[in-house]
């Protein structure tokens, strides 16, 4: 199939586009204390939603960015709609989220940096494409992956006053360095 | 609906409750990694120990006890001989061995330098031809099973090709399944009362499914700790830790500003939604059941911090009198009752006259729903009956909940479950049985699933050493089975 260029370069821009409005979501995150993941929902060119992780304000660990973006697409859209939307994600989502975008038959997810504890699409399982009664889905890894983990980093860096007992980090420096410079 | 009533008319199932076996129970893995067998003098065998151990603490998160430290050169396994022992065996040295993770090979050399054998025993120039002098130590890189054997005969089957190893049936398998005693702690706790919290989310999931608002699924919260202060004997206060109860709101949600699915199909009788899988009027798994559970506890527990409820969804009687029960007092007195019940005016009258008063008096006006003061966060230690194994993504949603423990009936399993980790084989109570009395009996190995079963995976995502969050699952066995099981029935996310 011939590519064109120019159309390429326009795709790039447009991931480059998106993504850099997940991450403004995320950062979002981090100015009221949530962990900082941020997404965006992306139908016909449009952000329909947006999100970022809520578990701390709502006191529900399974308000993740993810739900939340879906659920601001859904006050105007039915979910039908989500078979022709993709999803940018700081963040490759978690067990819980890849299992909820393959339900929502999601049609592709785009992410930064990879979830090595939780990790729903290639990381601890491989939910977008194991056997399942929902069509797989294909995932792309590693769009602003260095942008996503330093602002992880900038959250893990904070003391956590909620936590029972909070653990000082008062010499903490923020690791700005990459093992793998790719 | 009087609530008072249908709780005194909740029949418990009849059967028995066995945990669900993690993955790495049913499947083991076999995990190998690089080590260096090391050949020393017999005679300093105890100070090589000591030295190595002061120099490379032990990590006790990996247990590598099922490793001999030392082989004598009779029991260096023939596929190592060739490569380990040159010339005849020998009883003047023996090898020990450096598990990973892999110190730095000068460094190690140099500590061990002093042990090194005698030299008319050391090895020929082949292996390091250039560091052939009189006490120096060589490095053997060799593959050994980095976690214990399940059984004897793995054990042995390792002995003779990698490196000796011992198998002891009390080694509690921390890292592929809960420690066995907390596992029956939990597991007798749940016995006594899971028939019944099972019955109650079975009457939840018909609320559900004849409102037309979701599928037949249902989900019942208990607080273990909360239980354990209840009279088990006074029979009418048997609901009295459970914190929140939640049925399956799949087609109840409006969405794009149209009406619900729930609000289409007007009438009674279940929704017509549900004798197919359309993905496109499913609804989103965080209105399932657990999740459903899941939103009502977070809510209450914002209430409780003086925040707002903000249910967008109407809550069916139950779950309304078990939410409001979250946040009021469990223990009302007669006179008080009247005017501070937090129950809606419109069940109050039924409340006050058929709640169970509490024997103590002492007792002040404490929520069901544990504080943050007192511990309370998110669903920590609670237990979540469901009538059905709970989909992938809301299997992890208990474990971001951080609930303790999962119970489901067998007849619940589904297609789509995210909990089982393995099919069901022979008649099970009797296997159960067999298992339970011999704990140290050998698993079979790598059991086939019967071709007659239904392909499905298993994720038994409970209780996975990769996960972060574990919970501890039990499946419900009823005595009785009337129906088909939901495996063979439409295939959704439960």
């Amino acid at each position: 199939m011939p590519t064109n260029l120019s159309d390429m370069a326009q795709d790039d821009n447009k991931h480059i586009y998106f993504m850099k409005q997940a991450l403004l979501m995320g950062e979002k995150a981090l100015e009221v204390g949530e962990t900082p993941v941020g997404c965006v929902l992306v139908y016909r060119g449009q952000i329909v939603g947006s999100g970022m992780n809520d578990t701390n304000k709502s006191m529900n660990g399974t308000r993740h960015a993810e739900f939340i973006a879906i659920d601001e697409m859904l006050r105007a859209y039915p979910r039908s709609l989500l078979r022709s939307t993709d999803l940018y994600v700081t963040v490759e989502p978690c067990v819980m989220c890849a299992s909820a975008l393959r339900q929502y038959q999601i049609r592709a997810v785009y992410f930064g940096c990879s979830n090595e504890r939780f990790g729903g699409t290639g990381s601890i399982l491989s939910l977008h494409s194991d056997t399942s009664i929902d069509p797989p889905y294909p995932v792309y890894g590693g769009l602003f992956g260095k942008q996503a983990i330093m602002l992880l980093r900038r959250f893990y860096i904070q003391e956590n006053e909620k936590a029972p007992k909070p653990r000082p980090k008062k010499h903490r420096e923020l690791n700005t360095k990459f093992d793998d410079e790719t | 609906m009087d609530v008072q009533e249908v709780l005194r008319g909740v029949k418990p199932l009849l059967g028995q409750v066995v945990p669900v076996r993690t993955v790495q129970e049913t499947r083991p893995r076999e995990e190998f990694e690089d080590a260096y067998a090391v050949e020393v003098n017999v005679k300093n065998a105890s100070k090589v120990i000591k030295v190595l151990d002061n120099a490379f603490p032990r990590d006790p998160s990996r247990p590598l006890n099922h490793l001999r430290r030392f082989a004598k050169h009779t029991q260096i396994p023939d596929e190592l001989r060739p490569v380990l022992i040159k010339g005849e065996p020998s009883t003047q040295t023996i090898f020990t061995l450096i598990t990973p993770p892999l110190p730095d090979a000068d460094t190690l050399r140099e500590l061990l330098a002093p042990f090194a054998p005698p030299s008319d025993s050391s090895q020929s120039s082949e292996t390091q031809p250039s560091q052939d002098t009189t006490g120096t130590i060589h490095l053997h890189t060799i593959r050994i099973p980095t976690q214990p054997p399940l059984n004897i005969a793995q054990a042995e089957k390792w002995s003779k090709t990698m490196w000796p190893v011992v198998f002891n049936p009390a080694t509690p398998r921390a890292t592929i399944a809960p420690p066995p005693h907390a596992l029956s702690c939990v597991h007798e706790s749940l016995k006594p009362k899971a028939g019944r919290y099972l019955a109650l989310a079975r009457i939840v999931a018909a609320e559900a499914e004849k409102s037309g608002v979701g599928r037949g699924v249902g989900a019942v919260v208990v607080d273990p700790e909360l239980e354990a202060t209840i009279d088990a004997t006074d029979d009418a206060r048997w609901a009295d830790a459970i914190v929140a109860v939640a049925g399956d709101i799949r087609y109840a949600r409006r969405e794009g500003g149209a009406v619900s699915e729930a609000e289409r199909h007007q009438g009674t009788g279940p929704n017509p939604n549900a004798q197919a899988y359309n993905p496109d009027v499913e609804g989103g798994p965080e209105l399932h059941a657990l999740m459903h559970a899941v939103d009502l506890v977070a809510s209450a527990r914002r209430k409780q911090a003086g925040g707002e409820m903000n249910q967008s969804i109407p809550l069916t009687p139950l779950e309304e009198f078990f939410l409001t029960q979250s946040d009021a007092p469990v223990h009302q007195s007669a006179e008080e009752s009247d005017n501070l019940s937090p129950v809606p005016r419109k069940y109050q009258k039924t409340e006050t006259e058929a709640y169970p008063m509490p024997t103590d008096t002492d007792s002040t006006r404490v929520p069901r729903l544990r504080s943050r003061e007192q511990g309370g966060y998110l669903c920590t230690d609670l237990d979540v009956y469901m009538t059905h194994e709970p989909c992938l993504c809301c299997s992890m949603g208990l474990l971001l909940s951080r609930f303790r423990a999962v119970i489901f009936p067998r007849q619940g399993r589904m297609v789509a479950g995210g909990i089982a980790s393995e099919p069901v084989i022979s008649p099970v109570p009797v296997e159960e049985a067999e298992e339970a009395s011999a704990p140290t009996s050998d698993p079979p190995e790598q059991e086939e699933a019967p071709s007659s079963e239904a392909s499905r995976p298993y994720y038994g995502l409970h209780w996975r050493k990769e996960l972060n969050w574990r919970a501890m699952g039990f499946e419900f066995v009823e005595d009785e089975i009337t129906e088909k099981s939901a495996e063979e029935g439409v295939a959704f996310h439960a």
